[in-house]
């Protein structure tokens, strides 16, 4: 019964280590193609879920609700890029650090004014009540997340791959310099990586809210095990994020079974200061050649 | 000169005094609490500017480190029973011991990795101090009495005026600190971390230095906060607290303690600023003029690009706007700061104190401070022997890249007081060589002596203490600091003064015989003129002989000058041949490695030739023009026709 008991936190903990994953993948599409990014993010998951659920009080479907969120993610994905990015990388400096921080702070103020600062339920017509797989109690609701996460990073890779826009990223990310030479615009196509940032961003925002509740600080620790999750596996890592994003659910779930839930944000936390000691470019990530 | 000194130490001492002054003139209690948040925030903000500044990372654990102190401090009264000094050297020192540990791993990193891993340091910190309640209380915050310094009671003045004075020491350290080597190595490692590495400073261990440093300045400060407030709650040094620190050393302007005193003061008094409604519409509106008047002015003289100067317009019309619709401008603060550090960052990239310095240096007239006399070249860059022994040996040396073999297996000797040549088309593998000789890449296989002794491999900085010097092939320069300081930060075998002397300000001779030296070096390149010109802003040519210039501080056995004729004017290039005859002349022995066939015929004794990673042909400069290996390498022919190409390759 008891190792029952493990299996089942650990699985619930690795679904939730999907949406970290989400986010996370979401920062390398920016840092692929720019080697930055933004460290508002979880501002634009915690404002896409309120946007969102704003569609859902003026009685849209959900259906329409979900790409709604998604709009306004890319919208404001856009914005962060426009007004938080471009400029340091034409000074190649990194400044962006500090206006993407700058630019969260502002969006976080916003929300809550706009939208309060309590925390609201987030309807959703999933259902919640488990269902048995295995011995182990899974809820549709967990599935639905785990199954979005997979579907949208799925796309966005075949978008990556298969199409002319697509390949124009790929050939930014390999090699900026070289792709402008060849006529691909750096700056759209860093545009473009920063708008699907801000659309996975939101998505995540949409699938987290109805197990975690809506409100400001509904992403503040949510992004810290993101950016976790990010390094431990490396920014430049593909679906490394998937498995790492996994385990770290799963450990910190059991962390706040054995320790208290005051301590479920440690581990994250610990491994990403033991992965940046012992491999700087993550688990997966390729170390790269200094030129000079 | 005198001039100089009293006006900017004349400053210092006026405002100390009028800041001691105040809580003798004025008796409320309000205002001496400031003025103690302005002290304390001024020891944290000087500490941070440290890491942000001259360091010029992004640090997001400030915050956590003044909690850090503060808790120690606390704990060390409530547990051990610390008098105020002990507790503070213990809120010092446990800022140092964490600082140290996240230094350790943290800044292998760069920029946003550092900044990651500052950011979960200081959410780790903040777990920490919550949960762990059997000491800290957790939520419910602890209690911290004042204890008595030296057996003295200290009444709010008293404790106002011993955080001034730690701040007036703290100021006085680390102006000594930084106006020294290491301030100079922590701006260099800013610009360049492979030449400061090459350069034999040490990247790492600096950066180490100046995050612990940082972080220790950060636990002091968090001493003083504990026995300000008398109160500590886990959540006050939080991600708030974080990035209005980042406010005040941004506003204030970085790389400056003058900068991180204003900070200071404006985030001392921005609850105050923020709580008033008339004022805070005053202050954005100057904060709008300021913007317009600033970005109309960029504009027209087209200095800033057309977002630099709109965007803070536009953030400052929101904040004006903001000021006259919303009522309770409390409900609005953490937007409020954003708005102003982003018209900051953005718009006055150096900060108040940054452009109140270029005002100022004007009004007053203010000279920098003179050069000393350049040293005698013979006591910088001593005569070595040139009796031909062996100095550098390679042996079947090989690199590969994947299945590149950029290097496979070169074999040659490099003699004391020669100038080897090396060259070879494009790709031929002479900078993979060089850059493994210098310890940038690791060597596949195969031997490298230098004078009989196995030369470090895969580290920069070893190989350059073993007295070997290079320049690079793309420049490698500190491009933010004066020629003179460029050559400064190369210089071997000056600087001894340990560290807590120089925080006495101790290494003042040292610095001066240092400066002579460096200006010995600019004079043996023609740079004695541009002393004090910003390396980014000499000419081409002249940053190609500042790199020989600084590469010869390392008074090297051996100087690697890769490829320095690159992308010189002819009038250059004759100087160059000059410069590195007069080189020679000291009898440093050096490999060339070079395009222009008449700087190798002209300057070089023997010359080694690759293609594909192989030596192809050795000799003197004219046998290997003839070599019809060499000739087919450069010019991909094979028979007869050789006789006809080997002028085009003179050429």
């Amino acid at each position: 019964m008891y190792t029952l008991l493990i299996v089942q936190l650990a699985v619930s903990g690795a679904l939730m280590g999907m949406v970290y994953a989400l986010i996370a993948y979401g920062f390398q599409l920016t840092f692929a193609t720019s080697k930055s990014i933004n460290f508002g993010q979880g501002e634009l998951v915690m404002l896409s879920a309120l946007f969102s659920l704003t569609l859902i009080d003026t009685g849209l479907p959900y259906w329409l609700v979900v790409p709604g969120g998604m709009l306004f993610g890319v919208v404001l994905g856009l914005f962060v890029e426009r007004a938080g990015v471009r400029l340091a990388l034409e000074q190649k400096s990194e400044g962006w650090i500090l206006l993407t921080i700058i630019l969260g702070l502002l969006g976080f103020s916003a929300a809550e004014n706009i939208w309060g600062r309590d925390d609201r339920p987030f309807p959703t017509p999933i259902p919640s009540d488990p269902v048995h797989i295995f011995g182990i109690d899974v809820t549709p609701l967990e599935l639905s997340v785990a199954i979005g996460v997979l579907a949208v990073m799925g796309l966005v890779e075949l978008f990556k791959r298969k199409t002319l826009l697509g390949k124009a990223f790929e050939a930014v990310s390999a090699d900026r310099d070289a792709a402008q030479l060849m006529g691909i615009s750096a700056t759209r196509t860093i545009q473009l990586s920063y708008g699907l940032s801000g659309l996975v961003a939101a998505l995540a925002g949409i699938l987290v809210a109805p197990i975690t509740t809506v409100g400001p600080t509904m992403a503040s620790v949510l992004i810290l095990k993101a950016f976790s999750v990010a390094v431990v596996a490396g920014l430049d890592s593909g679906f490394g994020v998937v498995l790492i994003g996994l385990f770290l659910g799963a450990l910190e779930s059991l962390t706040s079974f054995y320790l208290g839930s005051g301590w479920r944000e440690a581990p994250g936390l610990v491994l990403l200061i033991l992965a940046l000691a012992v491999r700087p470019n993550g688990v997966f990530g390729k170390a790269s050649i200094r030129k000079v | 000169m005198w001039k100089r000194l009293l006006l900017i130490r004349g400053a210092e001492l006026a405002v100390l005094a009028l800041l001691g002054a105040i809580p003798l003139l004025v008796d409320n209690s309000y205002v001496l609490g400031l003025l103690t948040l302005l002290a304390i925030y001024g020891i944290l903000l000087i500490g941070l500017d440290v890491t942000v500044g001259y360091l010029g990372q992004v640090n997001l654990a400030q915050a956590a480190f003044l909690g850090l102190g503060a808790y120690a401090a606390g704990l060390g009264v409530a547990h051990f029973d610390f008098g105020m000094l002990a507790a503070l050297a213990m809120a010092l020192g446990v800022g140092l011991l964490f600082g140290t540990l996240l230094a350790f791993p943290a800044l292998r990193l760069e920029g946003p990795q550092f900044a990651l891993a500052t950011l979960s340091f200081s959410a780790l910190s903040a777990t920490t101090l919550n949960e762990w309640e059997g000491l800290t209380l957790g939520a419910q915050g602890l209690q911290v009495s004042r204890p008595p310094v030296l057996g003295m009671t200290l009444d709010a003045p008293g404790f106002f005026w011993l955080c001034l004075l730690l701040l007036a020491l703290v100021w006085l350290a680390m102006r000594n600190l930084l106006s020294s080597q290491w301030g100079r190595a922590f701006e260099a490692l800013r610009d360049s971390p492979i030449a400061t590495d090459a350069m034999g400073v040490g990247t790492y261990r600096h950066k180490v230095a100046g995050f612990a440093l940082a972080s220790a300045l950060g636990g002091l400060a968090g001493g003083l906060y504990a026995f300000n407030f008398q109160y500590l709650q886990p959540q006050s040094f939080g991600y708030d607290l974080m990035v209005i620190l980042l406010l005040g050393v941004v506003l204030g302007g970085r790389k400056s303690l003058w900068g991180a005193l204003v900070g200071a003061t404006l985030i001392a008094l921005l609850p105050n600023l923020l709580s008033n409604r008339e004022l805070f519409q005053a202050i954005s509106a100057v904060g709008l003029l300021v913007a317009a008047v600033a970005g109309a002015r960029g504009l027209l003289r087209k200095t800033t690009r057309p977002f630099q100067a709109l965007a803070p317009i536009v953030a400052m019309g929101i904040l004006m706007a903001g000021s006259l619709i919303v009522e309770n401008t409390e409900d609005w603060r953490k937007a409020i700061f954003a708005l102003m550090l982003f018209a900051v960052v953005v718009g006055l990239p150096e900060g108040l104190m940054g452009f109140a310095a270029h005002f100022l240096t004007k009004l007053f007239r203010i000279a920098p401070p003179p050069l000393p006399a350049a040293a005698a070249l013979d006591v910088v860059l001593p005569r070595q022997a040139a009796d031909g022994s062996a100095l550098l040996e390679l042996r079947d040396l090989k690199r590969y890249f994947g299945g590149v073999k950029a290097v496979d297996g070169v074999s040659l000797t490099v003699r004391a007081g020669e100038i080897h040549g090396l060259i070879g088309p494009n790709g031929s593998g002479k900078s993979t060589a060089v850059n493994v000789i210098s310890g940038l890449y690791v060597p596949t296989g195969g031997d490298m002596l230098l004078r009989g002794k196995a030369l470090p491999v895969g580290s920069l900085f070893k190989v350059a203490r073993t007295g070997v010097a290079r320049t690079f092939q793309n420049l490698q320069l500190f491009s933010d600091l004066s020629a003179v300081d460029n050559v400064m930060v190369a210089l071997r075998g000056v600087y001894r003064t340990p560290i807590p002397l120089v925080l006495l300000g101790l290494a003042m001779g040292e610095e001066q015989r240092a400066r002579a030296a460096a200006l010995a070096l600019l004079e043996l390149v023609g740079l004695q003129a541009q002393a004090r010109t910003r390396a980014r802003d000499l000419t081409y040519g002249d940053q190609r002989f500042l790199e020989i210039a600084r590469a010869l501080a390392r008074r090297p056995e051996l100087l690697i000058l890769d490829e320095p004729a690159a992308g010189l004017a002819h009038p250059d290039v004759n100087k160059l041949i000059e410069i590195i005859k007069r080189i020679h002349e000291r009898g440093i022995s050096i490999i060339l490695i070079e395009h222009h066939m008449d700087v190798i015929s002209e300057l070089c004794s023997v010359v080694t030739v690759l293609d594909g990673g192989r030596i192809i042909a050795a000799g003197t400069a004219d046998e290997v023009k003839r070599n019809p290996k060499v000739i087919e390498a450069y010019l991909g022919m094979t028979d007869d026709s050789a006789g006809a190409a080997a002028p085009a390759l003179a050429g």
